[in-house]
């Protein structure tokens, strides 16, 4: 559970050390790319600890929201939508979503014996 | 499930999960990073970069529309720089030729070798009923040595420190000689600017005009200088009577 968070550690700490700079162009596609990513990082968190983790969904569900979520902000571009909003609604509830969802988890986690009452929280 | 053995099948996706969580990890620290150096430098989110790209266009056409204008106005400076010199060089040519024009005039102090002669009445004392013009130097002696260096190509000529130029007229006025508007007294003193020799000889020329005073006992002397001065002419010049023929009839 904790090699997860590590990684992620690690990878902000690379990101950090190596000045790789997103050409401006792509900010706002790399934004959304982003958080889409975060939304199936902690999606997957959530069936791990649900065990119904699939690593090829999970794998395909990060590379195609990314892509269509990028794909979708250049769309909006496109039209002169700002369709990327819905997207980060989306995301955003189904982050908040997940992480309702983790809590409960971990709190029946800690609280091994008590997991009905954690369930109703 | 954590400390629990599990097959390679859970340590695989935990793997994958380790990995995805890491690449966003990295996604992250370089957006953040790239986040934060637009708002340093541009002080706006990247939200708002396409407003910051068209003022950015409207500034750069607006850059290049005055750089166009300086481009202009250095050409026509230059021109205009053009144009002044040539009206610089217009006035010099003005210049010079006034100044020539003013040398020719004897308006302009010269210098240069050339002769001095002297000639005085004769101190030869007057016989009982002699004229006593036969001692004096008329104006007509003053005249016929000023005409003799002229004719040997002096240059400039003054008697007695007044410039002979033009208009100048040697006149008798009572025992003196009135030249241009001045009276001169004997001695008189004829300068004159040329080749010292040339006019040296000519002036000294048997039969010539000095030749015939020396007959008559006056005293005359012709020394050579190599730095004589001659002044400019004082008087005015009007006309009264004489105006250019063509312009204006």
């Amino acid at each position: 559970m904790w090699l997860p968070i590590l990684g992620l550690l690690v990878g902000l700490a690379l990101g950090l050390l190596v000045s790789v700079q997103v050409p401006l162009t792509y900010v706002k596609y790399s934004a959304i790319a982003i958080l889409a990513s975060v939304d199936t990082i902690v999606g997957g968190a959530r069936a791990q600890f649900s065990g119904t983790f699939d690593l090829r969904v999970f794998l395909s569900g990060f590379v195609v929201n990314t892509l269509f979520a990028a794909g979708l902000t250049a769309l909006g571009d496109l039209l002169g939508l700002d369709i990327y909003l819905g997207a980060v609604v989306a995301f955003s509830i189904r982050i908040f979503n997940n992480i309702g969802f983790i809590r409960r988890d971990l709190l029946g986690f800690v609280w091994r014996d008590r997991p009905a009452k954690a369930e109703q929280a | 499930m954590n400390g629990v053995p599990r097959p390679a099948r859970v340590d695989a996706r935990r793997a994958g999960f380790t990995v995805m969580a890491m690449a966003l990890g990295f996604f992250l620290a370089v957006q953040a990073q790239t986040e934060r150096t637009i708002e340093s430098r541009l002080q706006v989110t990247s939200g708002r970069l396409g407003e910051v790209a068209y003022r950015y266009r409207q500034e750069d056409q607006r850059q290049e529309r005055e750089r166009r204008e300086i481009e202009d106005l250095r050409l026509e400076m230059a021109e205009r720089e053009q144009q002044a010199v040539g009206g610089r060089r217009a006035l010099a040519s003005l210049e010079e030729s006034l100044a020539r024009a003013r040398m020719l005039a004897g308006l302009t102090p010269l210098r240069g070798p050339g002769v001095i002669v002297t000639v005085a009445d004769s101190s030869r004392p007057l016989q009982r009923g002699e004229d006593p013009n036969l001692v004096l130097i008329h104006y007509s002696d003053v005249h016929a040595v000023v005409q003799t260096l002229w004719a040997a190509g002096a240059e400039a000529i003054a008697v007695n420190d007044e410039r002979l130029v033009d208009r100048t007229g040697i006149s008798c006025v009572g025992t003196t000689i009135l030249c241009n508007t001045r009276r001169l007294a004997p001695p008189y003193r004829v300068t004159a600017i040329g080749n010292p020799d040339i006019l040296q000889g000519i002036v000294l020329a048997r039969g010539g005009i000095l030749d015939e005073l020396r007959t008559f006992d006056f005293p005359v002397t012709v020394t050579t200088g190599a730095d004589l001065r001659v002044p400019a002419y004082a008087g005015g010049f009007e006309y009264h009577y004489a105006r250019p023929v063509g312009k204006g009839g």
